[in-house]
């Protein structure tokens, strides 16, 4: 296992930038998550680390080798793709070896490791079918054997769950976790899904247009996003943006009502499980849905010049569409974020 | 990177060599020959005359009608196979929905070698041995000649067209069967009747396969030779020569290496330019 | 409806008959006996015999079928088989790197129009100077050159339908270009492959004009030598005999093409659109 470091990479695809200057270290046996809406250049990210892409600008390094001209071949890297990319015309004990007969290895030293990996992912009873004849879970973790038997330096993973319905997707996600457990591997994992990525990262790398927005624990990002795209991207649901000036000793909300806080702040952003009911609060609504979950009711609520917020109350309130409500925080909890959308 | 490039050179090898070997070299020494004077006795020691063979050429009437028979003969079969073709197509293709097997019957004639399909059409129509004449005969008391001089022509095209139509049916069977059944569907509930949702649907839809089918047929019906030289060589008169079977007979027949190679060379301009010329249009066209 | 549908069969019926009636005419002359065939061109068999496809397939001082059939055989399997060999490496280069795709591509697609008696001619002079006029061997590298562009359009088709992503994957498994082709992408070609090989075979062994030219004796193909019974214009053509050697010489790719029609259907077709 060894770190990943990247050095100002950057990629243009015939002039138009892709990746701009992206800079950032992977811990050695850390999970990192890249996340980030469709379009960000997370999957070009995981691409130029595994040298499928060449980078236009900047260095690659793994462990201690520069590896920024070295083809995938050479790199000593693992990927898990999202459609799988299984060898149709292979048996699976034939897809997980493909690697280690490339590499030479004595037949009985590949029987060896490919029982170990089938052991490991509870494929044994597969080993001889083919991939048509499996199940998208059972693909999967056939996809995961054949990276986890080579034994490489570091995982990639490209959006290995997006592909697989709901249910299977929860029970994958733990098995991936267990994964990263029992082999302490880095793991580099790109997904667009920020839940896979809160619940899988020791750290996240957060990209909107080829760039990084923040970086760092998922409680660093949730507890204090740096920015607006962070703060919004970051938590579901989202986090309510409500206009707002600096008004004498505090800030004045766009609905009118103030603040106890100070900062050269543009928008107020409040997370809905912070949002109360609250007769003297600051902001006057009026419930436009009501969504009962049965342990929460999510509202849905039109604050006027505050804007359209959304909050969850526990279960048991009872309120319809068309009922005026006033709603207050605590002000410790609002982030507050300049006209730029950078944190105040 | 480099390797790359290395990598595409040796890859590219096998079929660089080869079109070099067998044809590169080829190219060369036809027009080494086509410009000498050579017999076969004096292959190695051509000797130099500048365009007098292209010169002879021009001025040959035999490979004027040559040129005119195959270019008659090019675009009559090539209109002939289509309109069949496109007809077939449509009108059975909702039978062959159900019944595939009805294309492999209908393929057959083009799966014969065209040379077999000529020596063929010499057993079926001959005044003895031939099955035509014989009921034409027992049902008009009359049978034409079929390979004199007035009718080998029309002979010649009909046995083309019947070979080749089937690859014209197939090219258009499948631009019909590739039209989304929706399509259809919506002009249908337009209240579209049957002829008009052929003549203003689907014909516009299959013009593109039409212009590749036409133009096709017209090539292989230009460069015709086996079937029209096994069933009646060069015809009565030289009728049938086609461009093929002139360079053929200078060649061969009359050992007049220059003229041939002259001829095949003009040939050959005619076809690149013809070549160019469709692909620019197909190109506007689409 | 139903009269549609009976019309529809009635025009299937006569085109069938009409085009395969040379086929068929063939087929029932070589079934009678040869005293019959002058006296009774009709298409009714008085007495049904084999006795002429007997005479074909015994060997005699004027007939050796199996020298034509060994003949056709062997330049057939090289015409089919060697454009597959040539043109799979750069097919791939081609469909993922866009090698040749400006010059070589066109190139090659194009040498389908071109009339084949332009390459016959020098090709002539040159086998007699090499020493493969009359070989098999010549005859199958002729019959190669003319598969090669439909050889090329599929195998690149073919190519390109791979997703690129078991390539990638491939790679990531340390599979260097060789390996990579020979592993993956040669086996996931495989029914590009056969398509080709039928396709090109059938069109080999029905190939008359180079055989004509390029062959006196010891390397006639099938083709030539069936016209061989017709070289006596007029009379004197042993008719039943003639007739069962064609049905002999169109056997092979009849066969292989009725088995395969579906494939080569296809392949006809993306010869002529994508060409």
């Amino acid at each position: 296992m060894a770190e990943v470091r990247l050095d100002g990479v950057s990629k243009s695809f015939k002039g138009t930038p892709v990746i701009r200057d992206v800079s950032l270290t992977v811990p050695d046996g850390s999970f990192c998550v890249f996340v980030g809406p469709s379009g960000c250049g997370k999957s070009t990210l995981l691409r130029l680390i595994a040298g499928l892409e060449q980078v236009t600008a900047g260095r690659i390094h793994i462990g201690t080798r520069d590896v920024t001209a070295l083809e995938p071949q050479d790199r000593a890297l693992s990927m898990v793709f999202q459609s799988y990319a299984l060898y149709p015309h292979m048996s699976v004990r034939d897809n997980i070896a493909f690697a280690l007969r490339t590499a030479r290895l004595p037949e009985a030293q590949v029987a060896a490791k490919v029982a170990e990996a089938a052991r490991m992912l509870q494929l044994e009873p597969y080993l001889d079918r083919k991939p048509a004849a499996l199940s998208g879970g059972q693909r999967q973790r056939v996809a995961i054997g054949r990276a986890v038997v080579r034994a490489p330096q570091a995982f990639l993973f490209d959006e290995p769950l997006s592909n697989l319905d709901a249910a299977l997707r929860a029970e994958t996600r733990l098995e991936i976790a267990r994964l990263h457990r029992d082999l302490a591997a880095t793991m580099i994992y790109v997904t667009h899904d920020q839940v896979e990525a809160m619940t899988l990262a020791d750290r996240i790398v957060v990209l909107n247009a080829g760039a990084i927005m923040q970086q760092g624990t998922p409680r660093q990002l949730y507890e204090a996003p740096q920015n607006t795209f962070v703060a919004q991207f970051i938590g579901s649901p989202r986090m309510n943006l409500i206009p707002c000036a600096p008004d004498g000793p505090g800030i004045r909300l766009a609905g009118g009502g103030l603040i106890a806080r100070t900062g050269a702040a543009a928008h107020c952003g409040i997370r809905p499980e912070h949002l109360t009911l609250d007769p003297t609060g600051p902001i006057r609504a009026r419930v436009e849905t009501a969504e009962y979950l049965g342990a929460d009711l999510s509202l849905h609520v039109d604050a006027g010049a505050d804007g359209r917020l959304n909050l969850r109350l526990s279960g048991s309130a009872t309120l319809r569409p068309g009922d005026a409500i006033a709603l207050g925080f605590a002000p410790a909890q609002a982030h507050l974020f300049d006209a730029a959308g950078q944190r105040a | 990177m480099n390797s790359p490039r290395r990598e595409n050179a040796v890859l590219a090898a096998p079929l660089v060599l080869f079109l070099l070997a067998l044809l590169g070299f080829p190219v060369m020494l036809s027009v080494v020959y086509g410009l000498s004077e050579t017999t076969f006795q004096t292959l190695t020691r051509p000797r130099f005359v500048g365009l007098d063979n292209f010169a002879r050429v021009l001025g040959d009437d035999g490979f004027w009608q040559a040129a005119w028979f195959s270019l008659r003969f090019g675009v009559i079969t090539a209109v002939l196979q289509c309109a069949l073709g496109l007809f077939l197509a449509v009108y059975l293709a909702p039978l062959i929905r159900r019944h595939g097997w009805m294309v492999a019957v209908l393929i057959i004639p083009m799966i014969v070698a065209p040379a077999m399909m000529g020596l063929m059409y010499r057993l079926v129509l001959h005044e003895f041995a031939g099955p035509v004449p014989h009921y034409l005969y027992a049902w008009f008391n009359y049978s034409p000649p079929f390979l004199n001089a007035a009718n080998v022509f029309t002979t010649v095209v009909v046995a083309e067209v019947l070979q080749w139509t089937p690859f014209a049916f197939l090219l258009f069977l499948t631009a019909y069967q590739a039209i989304p059944q929706e399509v259809r569907e919506a002009a249908a509930v337009d209240g579209t009747r049957p002829w008009r949702m052929f003549w203003r649907i689907e014909l516009p839809l299959m013009l593109p396969t039409a212009f590749v089918a036409l133009f096709i047929r017209f090539i292989d019906g230009f460069r015709v030779f086996d079937n029209i030289y096994t069933l009646v060589g060069a015809g009565p008169g030289g009728v049938t020569t086609s461009m093929s079977i002139y360079i053929y007979e200078a060649f061969l027949r009359q050992g007049d290496i220059g003229r041939a190679m002259a001829a095949a060379i003009l040939l050959f301009g005619a076809a690149f330019t013809l070549l160019t010329l469709a692909q620019r249009l197909m190109r506007r066209a689409a | 409806m139903r009269i549609g549908t009976t019309l529809r069969w009635l025009v299937f019926g006569i085109a069938a008959f009409v085009m395969n009636f040379p086929v068929l005419a063939t087929l029932i002359t070589a079934l009678k006996a040869p005293g019959e065939v002058s006296r009774n061109p009709s298409l009714w068999i008085e007495e049904p015999t084999f006795a002429n496809f007997a005479t074909v397939l015994t060997i005699s001082d004027r007939l050796n079928v199996y020298h034509y059939l060994w003949n056709s055989t062997v330049a057939a399997l090289i015409g089919a088989v060697l454009p597959v060999i040539v043109a799979f490496p750069i097919a791939w280069a081609m469909a993922r790197r866009g090698v040749g795709r400006a010059l070589l591509f066109p190139l090659v697609v194009n040498l389908r129009a071109l009339p084949l008696i332009i390459f016959a001619i020098p090709l002539y002079l040159m086998y007699a100077a090499a020493g493969l006029l009359d070989t098999r061997l010549g005859l199958g590298l002729i019959l190669a050159i003319v598969n090669l562009p439909l050889a090329l359009m599929l195998l690149v088709n073919a190519v390109a339908e791979i997703p690129l992503e078991l390539e990638e994957a491939a790679r990531m498994d340390g599979a260097r270009t060789p390996r990579l082709l020979w592993r993956i992408v040669l086996p996931l070609c495989r029914p590009a492959l056969i398509t080709t090989f039928v396709f090109g075979f059938i069109t080999a062994w029905n190939e008359f004009l180079f055989g004509l030219m390029l062959t006196t004796q010891r390397a006639v193909p099938m083709t030539v030598g069936a016209s061989f019974f017709f070289a006596t214009s007029g009379g004197g053509v042993q008719w039943g005999v003639a007739a069962a050697v064609m049905i002999v010489a169109a056997l092979p790719p009849l066969a292989l093409g009725l088995v395969m029609y579906r494939r080569i259907a296809g392949s006809m077709v993306a010869g002529a659109v994508k060409g």
